[in-house]
């Protein structure tokens, strides 16, 4: 489990203000991907943001256009995992074909705030927090597979490479 | 305990359990992929699994649509791209002169009852219309379909809608498919997958189905299924795939997340209002609105009972001079009938400009997009800001474009 910190954010967080559309037809590395990340949101969060950390936010987290830079981008910062009462369809797809977790916690989305310590259980389906502990539905192993590794292409190519 | 009609099909692909709200790996009947979307499955293809066979190249198709025949470089190098793929992997290519994709593979006898199939088209689940589980994907998630012939899906939960009562005589699935949008916004069948009952879409033939389940897609749902059906519809399904159409149907202790009843009796025509598909008027709240272009087509009203219906308005009549009128069918099948049924006479002695099959002014495809302060009436699906250019764009039935074009304001038959 890898620590990190809070980065709170309100309902209908949409792509755009995640990774604005002005970026994405440029093709970019993925640390300067990492460096437009919630720019028209928080433009402190792309200076700031540590290995590790995790977005909680409200519902519908990823609203939108279906742009898979949006999940990508928050993965090149480092980000942990996206928190958040519910996300948008082709979010939640775009993010665990890409390797960014995403889980659903009403609780958590409600209690934490930003600057808060936070860790995660994700094989327990746990969130803690200094004495709070808030639960997730834990994801299926088939899930998990994925984003251990590294996304959905990733994990086909090693399964392919095993089955050789 | 009992399952809805999208555990049933879910559950018929998947060794895992189709319950809502898990997490299934789902096997895919048919996988594709359009000219919107296919260049970067290819991209994405090549650049993961190098020149590694397709799961099964019978179950995998490519159908370019969106700017067909390309009217830009880059859509004629990005269809390109997908020919040598296809060529190289022995895939069949359905090309610019086939038509819409969803449409073609129903026409084809590929999307059938009970089958599941994704593409790069966010309406993929107008299939809802006949029964099957389509599904609009993006391009990783595509790529990951053509090499392994299976997807993850988070098995919905399923919302039951009732219609009720009877229609003003004046409408058809259009209005039906807008006031549905007026009353369930985009929040209460979000995520969900919808089954729709009740007399008035029972009755519905495949172009009304279609029709009918397009728009779910802007409702914020999953799929939408129509599970009782006339003798209608099952000939037209017959002749297309050769085959008896059994659609699943839920069982009657089914789980519901939430079930809804709406009344229709006497609805009059709809028209959506700029700058959403959900912000629906009357005819009457709108009427007068002048405009300077009509549309019919379009995968949601996009078949030759649609045009059939424009051309009854037209037969008679002309289109304002100070009018464009564009036509485009959804597909090659489709532009045949219009041809020998007479209704592309009609369509051209009225004035309307009639082209080949495709998607039309969605998401810059070639016909169809309105520059800044155009005014347009649509037959289409989506009316969202830039959505069609720069104008404003109203969305109703056939009819009333048709009537609109005539009046150059709108406009329903009765009007004229």
């Amino acid at each position: 489990m890898s620590k990190g910190k809070v980065w709170k954010y309100g309902d209908d967080v949409n792509t755009d203000v995640i990774y604005a559309g002005k970026y994405t037809y440029q093709q970019m590395r993925p640390e300067e991907m990492a460096s437009h990340a919630l720019e028209d949101l928080d433009p402190e969060f792309a200076k700031d943001v540590r290995p590790g950390d995790v977005i909680v936010a409200g519902k519908n987290f990823g609203c939108g256009s279906s742009r898979e830079q949006a999940a990508a981008c928050l993965r090149a910062a480092g980000v942990q995992a996206v928190v958040a009462k519910s996300f948008a369809r082709i979010y939640f797809r775009n993010a665990i074909n890409l390797g960014l977790p995403v889980l659903q916690s009403e609780e958590a989305s409600k209690n934490l705030k930003s600057g808060d310590d936070v860790e995660i259980d994700f094989g327990g389906g746990k969130i803690i927090s200094g004495e709070k502990v808030f639960k997730f539905p834990p994801l299926p192993d088939s899930v998990i597979g994925i984003l251990e590794a590294g996304g959905l292409l990733e994990w086909t190519k090693k399964k392919l490479e095993r089955a050789k | 305990m009992g399952q809805t009609i999208i555990e049933k099909i879910i559950q018929l692909h998947s060794k895992d359990e189709a319950v809502s709200g898990r997490i299934v790996w789902m096997d895919l009947d048919i996988r594709s992929a359009r000219d919107f979307g296919g260049p970067n499955v290819v991209k994405h293809y090549e650049r993961e699994y190098r020149d590694s066979p397709l799961a099964d190249k019978s179950k995998t198709f490519f159908t370019f649509d969106l700017c067909a025949p390309a009217c830009t470089l880059k859509y004629a190098d990005n269809q390109q791209a997908c020919r040598d793929f296809a060529r190289r992997h022995g895939i069949e290519v359905f090309d610019v002169d086939r038509g819409i994709g969803s449409h073609v593979l129903i026409e084809e006898g590929l999307a059938r009852p009970g089958s599941t199939i994704v593409g790069t088209d966010s309406h993929m689940n107008v299939l809802g219309a006949v029964g099957c589980f389509g599904q609009g994907m993006g391009d990783v998630d595509i790529a990951f379909a053509f090499k392994t012939g299976t997807t993850w899906f988070e098995v919905p939960e399923s919302v039951k809608v009732v219609l009720i009562g009877k229609p003003s005589a004046a409408t058809d699935a259009k209005d039906l498919t807008l006031f549905l949008g007026k009353e369930l916004g985009t929040k209460k069948i979000a995520l969900r997958s919808a089954e729709f009952y009740g007399e008035t879409v029972k009755d519905l033939g495949l172009a009304g189905r279609i029709t009918f389940c397009s728009m779910i897609t802007e409702m914020a749902g999953i799929i939408g299924f129509i599970p009782e059906y006339g003798a209608e519809l099952a000939g037209e399904m017959k002749r297309f795939s050769g085959r008896a159409f059994s659609p699943a149907s839920a069982d009657k202790d089914a789980l519901y997340a939430d079930s809804l009843k709406l009344d229709v009796t006497g609805l009059p025509p709809q028209v959506a209002v700029p700058p959403s598909p959900n912000s629906v008027k009357s005819l009457a709240e709108v009427r007068g609105t002048r405009i300077d272009s009509g549309f019919i087509g379009s995968c949601t009203n996009g078949r030759t009972e649609d045009f059939a219906r424009a051309a009854e308005i037209l037969r008679i009549r002309k289109v304002k001079k100070s009018v464009m009128l564009k036509v485009v069918p959804a597909t090659r099948r489709v532009y045949e009938e219009l041809l020998k049924r007479g209704i592309l006479e009609t369509l051209f002695e009225s004035g309307a400009i009639v082209v080949n099959p495709g998607c039309g002014g969605c998401a810059e495809g070639h016909v169809g997009l309105t520059g800044k302060g155009e005014t347009q009436i649509s037959t289409g699906n989506r009316n969202f800001p830039g959505k069609q250019g720069k104008g404003r764009t109203y969305l109703a039935s056939p009819a009333v474009v048709a009537a609109s074009c005539v009046a150059g304001e709108i406009a329903g038959p009765e009007d004229l």
